[in-house]
């Protein structure tokens, strides 16, 4: 993990990521985004629309004093700022993201602010960082007044969907899901590897990464990230279709104009327009950090999953397209 | 969609039978937020059988919520948490079912700018997660009541559907009341205009649900002498004079929903199981319960009056 710039060097970083669909109506084009993701008038948004459309506001950084959380009840205060950052991809899943690294010591007493303003996104522990302990309990979550970087990306979160370009009419109901990380530096000659993935209750995933020397935070959130993308795209789907009530069965009625749409066409026709084009891993993760997705996509195989919803989508709608005095007679052996 | 339960007094079954809707409405396949503004009442926990679950919210529930104290309230999943056996076995292809309890011991507090902002941000967001949002507010005009008017007048919610049920027993003083709390001067109506509804569109989304009503015609009164039989009928057609007279006859009713002892007593969901195996409920009341559920989002039920 990096000298970042004048910092010392970090063991430890840790992040994470709320991912939710913007609630609009319709999705926000290049212009809109860069409106939405203005975050500080003295920085701009970056936008770039290959090879998706793809929004990405201004650091800010929030400053903390507060124990670190640990899984062996170690206090560790720890002073620093937190980054956090949000992103819009296709004008349709809003991401905010927060994250810091520690380095192994610091001063056991509190320096001025400026100290640790022109390292944004160190968090300096006083004292001996217990490494394994802190990166445990982070990811466990912390107690209440520990440090909770899920609070600072949903914060940020609430702040964005306060915009008013939002209508807050959203094409589909989704769950919003939580990515919390940590990453610990490799073995020497070790390249990045994922050392656990899990997804827990209550919408939360976790990911415990080794990375090498010199790799940037911001590289590692970005990975972090791109996962929670495609992780949340995976999830809302499976929702999708589980939804779809097959055979016989008075479904509630709708209310308003939809109301007359068969079913099964009304609950896909969302995932056709808004969320199948969206897929597209490792289209801006860092060059050293993009093979970490080829140990997923073995195990347990996130675009294999995607394809069959994607062909479970396409066919279904497929044979909705056939007249239901057909389509509705049982098959017989 | 919000759906509020509202009702002026307490005893009108209002939380029981909006949590009998929720989760109907769960069992047919709908994601469903029981949202509990019935602040400082504990009923919600007792409703979904959740006692243990709801120990881990005690500081952070809806009122700290409100308060700013926590950026995200408790959410209870009733399948996964609920001691209920017949709800742990939670039936193939119903949708999720959460309770956001209030805080245990919160009474209500003041109101004021920032609460309402929480407010606004906590609907929207349910509402972009959940097919329903069952919101239950406490008995009267109270502060919960003003809140949830105030935020469906917002500018952020415009877009999103909301419904009023308005929960009352069959009785003299009931129906006077229902109707007091939607159009008397500081009613739900009035105090919505205020807050910028338009009073026609608040209006037609106002509708009554009778709680507790003995049906003269069901088999459970057939025993009855002829003379009781008679009065009952009597009463039931003065009574039906009453509610048209103070606007809430029937073209505004929702639903009724019979008298149940165990709505009464055991103030619990009622399970098919009740009904089928155990039969200590009434195939009525779930009928009941299951077609009100149903008229929530048929539009049929929800042009003017």
């Amino acid at each position: 993990m990096a000298p970042e710039g004048t910092a010392p060097r970090a063991v430890l970083a840790c992040g994470e990521v709320r991912t939710c669909l913007l609630p609009a109506g319709q999705a926000l084009d290049s212009r809109a985004a860069a409106q939405l993701l203005r975050l500080r008038a003295d920085e701009r948004v970056l936008v770039s629309e290959r090879p998706n459309l793809y929004g990405l506001s201004p650091d800010t950084l929030t400053g903390v004093d507060c124990r670190l959380p640990s899984s062996n009840g170690a206090r560790v205060r720890a002073v620093g700022t937190v980054a956090a950052r949000a992103a819009l991809t296709e004008g349709r899943v809003l991401q905010t993201s927060a994250y810091f690294r520690v380095p192994a010591t610091g001063p056991d007493h509190r320096r001025p602010w400026g100290q640790y303003l022109v390292r944004p996104g160190v968090v300096e522990p006083f004292g001996r960082l217990p490494r394994e302990a802190v990166a445990e309990g982070l990811l466990d979550g912390g107690r209440h007044g520990e440090l909770d970087v899920g609070l600072i990306a949903d914060g940020m979160q609430t702040r964005l969907l306060r915009h008013p370009l939002l209508d807050h009419r959203p094409p589909l109901r989704s769950r919003p899901t939580r990515l919390r990380w940590v990453a610990l530096p490799a073995r020497d000659g070790d390249g990045p590897s994922i050392e656990r993935f899990t997804l827990a209750e209550d919408a939360l995933r976790t990911v415990r990464l080794r990375v090498p020397e010199g790799v940037r935070s911001a590289d590692i959130a970005g990975l972090c990230d791109d996962l929670a993308l495609h992780d949340w795209l995976l999830t809302t789907v499976v929702r999708i279709l589980d939804g779809i009530r097959l055979g016989p069965g008075e479904p509630w009625p709708r209310p308003g104009p939809a109301g007359d749409l068969p079913v099964v066409v009304g609950a896909l026709r969302p995932a056709v327009d808004h969320l199948l084009h969206l897929w597209m891993p490792r289209a801006r993760v860092s060059g050293e950090l993009a093979h970490l997705w080829a140990a997923l996509e073995e195990r347990p195989g996130f675009t294999r999953q995607w394809l069959t919803l994607v062909q479970r989508v396409r066919d279904q709608l497929a044979l909705h397209a056939i007249p239901p005095s057909y389509r509705e007679v049982e098959p017989r052996p | 969609m919000f759906v509020f339960a509202a009702s002026d007094k307490g005893g009108t079954g209002r939380s029981v039978t909006s949590a009998n809707l929720a989760y109907q409405r769960a069992l047919g396949g709908d994601h469903v937020a029981y949202v509990d503004f019935d602040f400082g009442s504990p009923t919600a926990a007792a409703v979904f059988d959740v006692p243990s679950a709801m120990r881990g919210t005690r500081e952070r529930g809806l009122h700290s919520y409100l308060e700013g104290e926590v950026t995200e309230p408790a959410g209870i999943d009733i399948w996964r948490h609920t001691e209920h056996s017949v709800l742990r076995a939670r039936q193939n292809q119903a949708g999720r079912l959460v309770l956001y309890p209030g805080d245990i011991g919160g009474g209500e507090f003041a109101t004021g700018e920032e609460a309402l902002e929480r407010c606004v941000d906590l609907l929207l967001r349910l509402n972009s997660e959940f097919d329903l949002v069952v919101v239950d507010l406490s008995a009267g005009r109270s502060y919960a009541v003003d809140l949830v008017l105030a935020a469906t007048a917002h500018p952020r919610t415009r877009h999103v559907p909301y419904r009023w049920l308005v929960f009352h027993r069959w009785t003299h003083q009931h129906v006077i009341a229902a109707a007091g709390l939607v159009h008397h001067e500081n009613g739900i109506v009035r105090s919505g205009v205020d807050r910028g509804h338009d009073e026609e569109t608040l209006q037609g989304s106002i509708r009554f649900v009778r709680a507790a009503v003995p049906d003269p015609e069901s088999p459970l009164w057939s025993q009855v002498s002829h003379a009781q039989q008679a009065w009952m009928q009597s009463c039931d057609k003065a009574l039906r004079r009453l509610a048209a007279d103070q606007r809430v006859g029937d073209s505004v009713v929702l639903g009724t929903v019979p008298l149940e002892p165990i709505l009464q007593w055991r103030e619990q969901l009622i399970t098919e199981d009740d009904v089928l195996s155990t039969q200590i409920a009434n195939k009525e009341t779930l009928e009941a319960l299951e077609e009100i559920a149903r008229r929530l989002t048929d539009d049929s039920h929800w042009g003017r009056p």
